[in-house]
């Protein structure tokens, strides 16, 4: 298994969070997103797309939207998370907390860096 | 990058998306292309996908914007479901009627296999994600309709109920909360 593809499959089960969060307290459209998470350090290249995402999280009443103009552009279709969608992120970042810290647990201790 | 939005126009035009909702999606798309291609971010990277059919494909599908999509079992409409359990249950019916009158031995009630019978995991509450999982790790085959119900993606009830036995491989209609 390459590093990219592991890398992939861990961010599968979190990226809606993250989306999540990037939303939580200013909406922002689309492209927006994909900046704050580059600006936050998570690069999303490789990962798919954001979209189906979006959408899911849209019909699962996750995220609420409005269309309203942008800064001298089109008017665009903003995101924001929700009550529940709110809820939905919380519940899922002790999920990952939980995770992280059992799996460190395991995997703390061992040493990447390996003689060859 | 106009051509990859036509050739998402043209898929959700073919999955039978509706105009107005493929029009706000393409416009949505565009202004995001526009803005990266200014930005000096690649296309690739807005898109995450290099294939268009792919990728507007999955964003209505995702929407519930797909009217008559691929025969996805998890999309089964719960009345193909319930139509279904109306058939078995007159089925049983019949059958049990039939083995009173000819007086024969009782063994209707062992329709379900107990070497491959399982308990069904109680769901309800789930993330609908959790749910499916929970369930085809035990097995079973989930089936998903949506109701308007809060929270807004965890199961509200589930058909059988937990810890009925039923057959490996039968389906668990899960009834997920969805808002509006």
């Amino acid at each position: 298994m390459t590093v990219e593809s592991r890398r992939s499959q861990m961010l599968r089960g979190v990226l809606d969070l993250c989306l999540l969060a990037v939303v939580m307290d200013e909406p922002a459209y689309g492209y927006e997103m994909t900046r704050r998470l580059r600006e936050r350090g998570l690069s999303t290249v490789g990962e798919g797309s954001i979209y189906p995402l979006l959408g899911r999280l849209e019909r699962d009443g996750l995220v609420a939207t409005h269309r309203a103009a942008s800064d001298g552009g089109p008017p665009r279709k903003y995101y924001n998370a929700s009550p529940s969608g709110r809820r939905a992120l919380a519940e899922g970042v002790r999920a990952w907390r939980d995770v992280r810290g059992e799996v460190d647990a395991v995997l703390g201790k061992v040493d990447t860096e390996v003689e060859t | 990058m106009s051509t990859f939005v036509d050739e998402c126009r043209r898929e959700w035009r073919r999955l039978g998306v509706p105009d107005s909702m493929a029009e706000e999606m393409a416009s949505e798309l565009e202004a995001d292309l526009a803005e990266a291609s200014a930005d000096g971010v690649s296309a690739t990277e807005v898109l995450g996908e290099s294939d268009p059919r792919r990728f507007a494909a999955n964003w209505a599908s995702a929407r519930g914007l797909v009217p008559d999509g691929p025969p996805r079992p998890r999309r089964r409409p719960h009345w193909a479901v319930f139509a279904a359990g109306v058939v078995v249950l007159l089925v049983g019916v019949i059958l049990g009627g039939l083995l009173v009158v000819k007086g024969a031995h009782p063994t209707i009630h062992t329709q379900i296999n107990q070497q491959t019978a399982v308990s069904a995991p109680d769901v309800v509450g789930m993330t609908e994600l959790r749910a499916e999982a929970t369930l085809e790790a035990r097995g079973l085959q989930p089936a998903v309709a949506y109701v308007r119900h809060r929270p807004a993606g965890t199961v509200v009830v589930q058909v059988p109920a937990a810890r009925t036995r039923v057959e490996r491989g039968s389906t668990v209609l899960l009834r997920v909360g969805r808002a509006g």
